[in-house]
């Protein structure tokens, strides 16, 4: 048993030691402990270096609001979470935990001379001083930052651990299991509402579990908590979430909950989650999240061994460890008299009771006396003593200027209480100040969700059933025996003979800002408590605020000379604690990340070899690489392949939206820029959609497979905002029209067959379609069978070769994909990818929405003014397209380009310039938009946006590219076959 | 000619707690048609076509879901498939409607085991308690990034539809999911 | 994450089922319309937005639902819906509105 362990207190378990190590040494706690109350067990109160001035810093809390004692927990290669409040941390056997912001070591730290240069680390020394010259950011100023700056290690690999997410539904959420929380889940779980109650500690109770000398209902605190939790663990419509933590309150009661799985456990088995977020809807929310005590802004406050009285309390009490064996308490809350008394009843000795105040209560001043402790009323802590720990502390009266000095090695404070907002802050919820508690409590509810207990500003236990039980829908009134909670006073200044720019007392620990750097914020012109937030960073660091916000505006509002209900409360953001990534991540990691789409033939490409690409989240194969063949190679023999005699590629993530019923001419007719009218059943027209603005969408080949009803195809990324831009329209302004959308992308899968051969490969296959020349032209569709199943038979081309699009119901794509590659082996058929199917395109001069467009191309710019009916009285972008601005001279035109050296490639994205020798900045006339090498012509070709492009026909243009300019000149972009006669092979 | 969803369940979707298996063959078309037709539709068809929006009516290898105002699913098995494409050729000829092949578009999964909900909960955010997704209810909703259909037919068992691809997607999450139950 | 009461479904649905779909009553022009408006009217129907600070009719699409759009009245600052409403209906009164509040 350690030094200052008191054996037979607390929820630790004796008979259980737990071996642990911090900093690299070896020390010993109990089950049940924290890292934190091991450490003080172990008479350990310093536990890292400060933010900005690496200052010696100890344990200040008992809970989540810690703002000092952050450590790397190390479970591991690539385990490594920094920042982790050693308060909330359990210890198990090896747990592992190392100290932040020092070196080499904790006692010995480097960046210690920060806290002796202080006095040039002001509150916006940044801003002031990292400014000049500009040329010094990158070198001097911001390695230097980032060496000094910075909370804790990042971890350097990724993070080996598995995360999980639910969604979860409950009539009543209720956030803290302390005695309002408790005492709500069981009036609720008797209305037989479905509960859930989580609280962020291993074990249930609040303050409950420290509680000394508390009866409720005739029954000791401890065992009514025991017999409660029996009663909500019976009750199936109750759920009780323990290590778990509500980070982030939402819009219409959505609370997201953060469930620590396996942190506490020594070995956990692979792939088991660490932590679930869980993504609560709830229909009321109760917050119980209690109250958190203030630190007094106090010279020398931030020495180890400075803490919270409440701390001390709680340490006692659940863990059964004495914060030190000589303490001081200084106050200005009859609170803390109740933690002097508990220690000094534990046999602990109180060297003195500080109070601020001048007067205190004559039943708690009998209390001092009957246990003999020295009291000292009206009077402060002017200065602290000790190295790595303190050891002494002067106390200074002012009205009579008397300093004593005491020697301890621990120091407690106490200055009041701050109600818990931060949940109730992310919910918008409305607080007002209440002067009596000088603290914000809630106001007017944004949401159906009510505060019950300390963070309503109802302190005592009694207080918190009672407002729990109504809450939750009960009328049981709870009588209690219990030390009254009492009241005290803020000042915004605590009386010091010391000058106080010799003094430092800090407000916010974890981002190391002091009173002084707030007074001087307010100094230097920032009189809005949001922007002294940020000019001091004040509340800005892991914890947000949660200890330091009251201080900190009670001292911005003195010095604004305002009110403190006029200056306000700085908005708390999610979450509510650190959160690790992996949590919000949840399941997707990795492959789950988002859906990787493949289509039915996927898997056939995949085990020929082919490399893929991805086009929005399908993967698309790309080329098939044969015998150690590079890009170049691969593409160059599948173009030659398809044009010489056969190829085949997969087309199936191409979109496809059925249009159907008696109006569906009228609406294609609104949605396209063509005519529909003509066009009969079983032909298939190219169609172009633009939007309301004028500028080309989309394009496709649409058939018409009957009077009312086409066959629509789309962009492959484009299907999803065709589809939705089409209901859009239907549904809102032609609503009158009797017309269907169905999307059947999926229903098919699509095979297209290029080349000379391409008839007869499919000829032997098909059943009921006469394959003719004349029977079935090119832009026909027929229904039919190919290898004994339905297909709608496209005879169209993306490659200027004869071509069929064979659309096949999807589960059979891949059968028949086999089945043609099969039989195709007598005329040397190629699967070809998509950066084939794009040189063969680029060759006919056919475009790619959104690469040879980018969302500012009419019709007219892309040369295809043909699309557009003439004689239609609407369609979606005709008004648009007679806009003077979309009529001007001066567009940009899509042409083509011919290199003067045939080898080059010119870079997709290069910019076009008239002449090269121009001054800079050059008058930029446009981009390559595609541009590729043709093996079929021998010679590279490209398409480019360039202004007033269609008047410079043979004009030369010139490419500035890294390493030299390369001249082309201006063509049609229809490199191939202009007349388009390989489409009539026999 | 072989029919290929290309998705393996695997053993792990095999537990007592939760159960998944991959849906066979299926006929399902989309059907939409104005409820003003539903009484001669049903006529014409014997298909029953449920009035309200969510629900479902299950004969005996046919179910027909309303999943909006004018829109319907009819999901039937395979060997239905020559029937109903008669009746619904027919029920085109007659109504001003519109009925789409989508058998191939979907693949679907069976979710039945006292775990089935919590499963369908780790993607899916609406309420799946029994008084908020009754036995019958259907609706269209998400799984983390897949649009699914959903449907009860069971207090412990439920259907999930989704597009083709997606489907190895939700297996992999179910897989994923199933090792924390 | 709201849940947007879909009039379709009669339900109340998960924030992340629906797609906003831009400022609602700004009706398309007809065909003739179209012919006689002048540019300025044209750019003002195009690319104009009230943007108003308070409540705001706006189109909703229940995407992965029933699959219809629909009007919401929402609220800019708090960003609340007020109601919802089926497409064709006509803009509410600030009776209506203020009723929904209740």
């Amino acid at each position: 048993m350690s030094a200052f362990r008191k054996s037979g207190r607390g929820m630790v378990d004796a008979s259980k030691p737990v071996n642990f190590t911090f900093d690299g040494k070896a020390y010993q706690g109990l089950q049940g402990d924290t890292l934190a109350s091991a450490l003080l067990a172990n008479g350990v109160h310093l536990t890292g270096r400060s933010f900005k001035y690496h200052r010696p810093r100890g344990i200040v809390g008992a809970g989540s609001e810690e703002p000092n004692a952050l450590v790397a927990f190390d479970r591991g290669e690539g385990r490594v979470t920094p920042n982790v409040r050693a308060t909330t941390l359990e210890i198990f056997d090896g747990l592992k935990a190392e100290s932040q912001n020092r070196w080499p070591n904790l006692k010995t730290d480097i960046g210690g001379f920060n806290n002796i240069f202080s006095m040039f680390f002001p509150a916006g020394f940044y801003n002031k001083t990292f400014k000049w010259p500009a040329s010094f950011w990158d070198k001097v100023y911001e390695p230097f930052i980032r060496n000094m700056a910075g909370l804790g290690p990042a971890p350097k690999s990724s993070d080996p651990d598995v995360y999980a997410s639910v969604y979860g539904h409950c009539d009543v959420l209720i956030v803290g299991a302390g005695p309002a929380g408790i005492a709500a889940a069981v009036a609720a779980a008797k209305k037989d509402q479905r509960v859930i109650l989580v609280d962020e500690q291993a074990e249930p109770g609040g303050g409950l579990l420290s509680a000394q000398n508390v009866e409720i209902d005739g029954m000791a605190a401890q065992d009514w908590l025991t017999k409660s939790l029996t009663t909500l663990r019976k009750a199936d419509n109750v759920t009780v979430m323990l290590r778990s933590t509500a980070i982030g309150y939402y819009h219409d009661n959505f609370v997201a909950v953060n469930e620590r799985l396996t942190d506490h456990i020594p070995s956990v088995e692979p792939g088991r989650s660490r932590e679930k977020l869980h993504r609560i809807r709830a229909g009321k929310v109760i917050l119980a999240q209690g109250g958190i005590e203030r630190p007094l802004v106090f010279n020398g406050n931030d020495r180890p061994g400075v803490m919270l009285a409440s701390a001390a309390q709680t340490y006692l009490g659940q863990y059964g460890v004495a914060v030190g064996n000589e303490v001081v308490v200084f106050t200005s809350h009859d609170s803390a008299y109740q933690a002097a008394f508990e220690l000094a009843d534990a046999n602990i000795s109180i060297a003195a009771i500080v109070d601020i105040r001048d007067k205190i209560s004559g039943d708690l001043q009998q209390a001092v006396e009957a246990r003999a402790i020295d009291l000292i009323l009206g009077s402060s802590v002017s200065k602290t003593s000790g190295k790595l720990r303190i050891n002494g502390c002067e106390v200074y009266t002012a009205s009579s200027g008397k300093k004593q000095s005491f020697q301890c090695d621990a120091l407690l404070m106490s200055g009041g209480w701050t109600p818990s907002l931060h949940l109730w802050s992310h919910s918008k919820g409305g607080i007002k100040w209440d002067a009596d508690l000088a603290a914000y409590v809630p106001e007017q509810a944004n949401e159906n969700a009510v505060c019950v207990g300390a963070c309503n500003g109802n302190f005592g236990i009694e207080a918190a059933l009672n407002a729990g039980t109504k809450a939750g829908g009960g009328r049981k009134k709870f009588k209690v025996k219990e030390p009254e909670f009492g009241s005290g006073v803020v000042l915004d200044h605590l009386p010091n003979y010391i000058d106080s720019s010799k003094q430092k007392a800090f407000v916010d620990f974890q981002n190391d800002v002091t009173e002084k750097d707030i007074k001087l914020a307010v100094r230097e012109g920032f009189k809005s408590i949001e922007h002294v937030k940020r000019y001091t960073t004040n509340g800005m660091a892991t914890d947000q605020g949660k200890t330091s916000n009251l201080n900190a505006l009670e001292i911005a509002s003195k010095a604004v000379g305002k009110p403190i209900e006029k200056v306000g409360l700085t908005t708390f953001r999610p979450p509510y604690t650190p959160t690790t990534f992996g949590a919000l991540a949840g399941y997707r990691d990795g492959e789950l990340f988002d859906p990787t789409r493949k289509t039915a033939i996927d898997p056939w490409a995949e085990a020929q070899g082919a490399v893929f690409e991805p086009v929005g989240i399908w993967r698309r194969a790309w080329y098939f690489p044969k015998d150690g063949e590079d890009m170049h190679a691969a593409v160059a023999r599948e173009c030659k392949a398809t044009r010489d005699s056969l190829g085949i590629f997969d087309a199936s993530t191409l979109g496809k939206i059925e249009v159907v019923g008696p109006d569906a001419t009228k609406f294609m007719n609104l949605m396209y820029s063509n005519s529909w009218t003509t066009l009969k059943p079983g032909r298939c027209r190219y169609g172009l959609m633009l939007r309301e603005d004028g500028y080309i969408y989309d394009d496709g080949v649409v058939a018409r497979m009957a009077e009312d009803r086409y066959h629509v195809t789309t962009t492959s990324g484009g299907a999803p905002r065709v589809y939705r831009h089409m209901e859009d329209y239907l549904q809102t302004e032609f609503q009158h029209l009797d017309v269907w959308l169905t999307s059947t992308t999926e229903q098919w899968a699509v095979i297209a067959i290029n080349g000379p051969n391409a008839r007869k490969l499919i000829e032997p296959f098909v059943e009921g379609i006469d394959l003719s020349k004349d029977a079935f032209p090119h832009m026909a569709v027929r229904e039919g069978k190919i290898c004994g199943v339905p297909t709608r038979l496209f005879r169209v081309s993306f490659t200027g070769e004869l071509g069929f699009e064979i659309n096949i119901p999807s589960h059979y794509g891949r059968t028949v994909w086999e089945t043609l590659f099969e039989a195709g082996q007598s005329y040397e058929i190629c699967p070809y990818g998509t950066e084939t199917m794009h040189v063969l395109r680029a060759e006919k001069g056919f475009i790619i929405v959104g690469q040879d467009t980018d969302g500012t191309v009419t019709p007219h710019d892309a040369g295809m003014g043909w699309a557009v009916a003439k004689k239609k009285k609407d369609f979606v972008g005709m008004r648009s397209l007679k806009r003077s601005d979309l009529i001007a001279d001066g567009r940009k035109h899509l042409i083509g380009l011919l290199t003067d050296d045939p080898n080059v490639v010119l870079e997709e994205g290069a910019q076009i310039v008239a002449d090269p020798n121009q001054p800079i900045p050059m008058d930029m006339l446009g981009h390559v938009t595609s541009s590729y090498w043709s093996e079929s012509l021998g010679r590279s070709v490209a398409m480019a946006l360039v202004k007033d492009g269609f008047n410079r026909m043979d004009e030369t243009l010139h490419v500035p590219m890294p390493g030299t300019t390369h001249k082309a000149k201006v063509v049609k972009p229809v490199f191939y076959d202009p007349k388009g006669e390989r489409l009539n092979v026999v | 000619m072989l029919f290929d969803q290309a998705i393996d369940i695997p053993e792990t979707l095999k537990g007592d707690a939760v159960s998944v298996t991959l849906m066979e063959e299926r006929a399902r078309y989309n059907l939409r048609i104005k409820s003003t037709d539903l009484t001669e539709f049903k006529k014409l068809t014997g298909l029953k076509l449920p009035r309200k929006i969510n629900t479902s009516s299950a004969a005996k290898d046919v179910t027909c879901l309303c999943v909006g105002p004018d829109e319907w699913f009819v999901i039937a098995e395979a060997k239905s498939k020559a029937k109903l494409d008669k009746l619904l050729a027919k029920a085109s000829n007659k109504f001003v409607c519109s009925v789409t092949d989508i058998s191939h578009r979907n693949v679907g999964f069976e979710i039945t085991g006292a775990k089935a909900s919590r499963l369908i909960n780790v993607g899916c955010p609406l309420d799946m308690a029994i008084e908020a997704f009754p036995v019958g209810k259907v609706t269209r909703t998400i799984f983390e990034s897949a649009a699914i259909l959903l449907r009860r037919t069971g207090e412990e068992s439920f259907q999930i539809e989704c597009w083709r691809s997606f489907g190895p997607y939700l297996r992999d999450f179910f897989v994923r999911a199933s090792r924390d139950f | 994450m709201f849940e947007i009461h879909c009039p379709y479904c009669d339900e109340k649905r998960p924030e992340i089922e629906f797609a906003y779909a831009g400022e609602a009553h700004i009706v398309r022009p007809n065909a003739q319309d179209q012919g006689e408006m002048s540019d300025a009217d044209w750019s003002q129907y195009m690319f104009i937005r009230d943007n108003v600070r308070g409540e705001h009719c706006e189109r909703w699409w229940h995407q992965h639902g029933c699959n219809m759009f629909f009007n919401a009245v929402r609220h800019t600052v708090t960003d609340k819906f007020v109601m919802t409403y089926k497409m064709g209906k006509s803009r509410p009164t600030a009776k209506q509105i203020a009723d929904a509040k209740k």
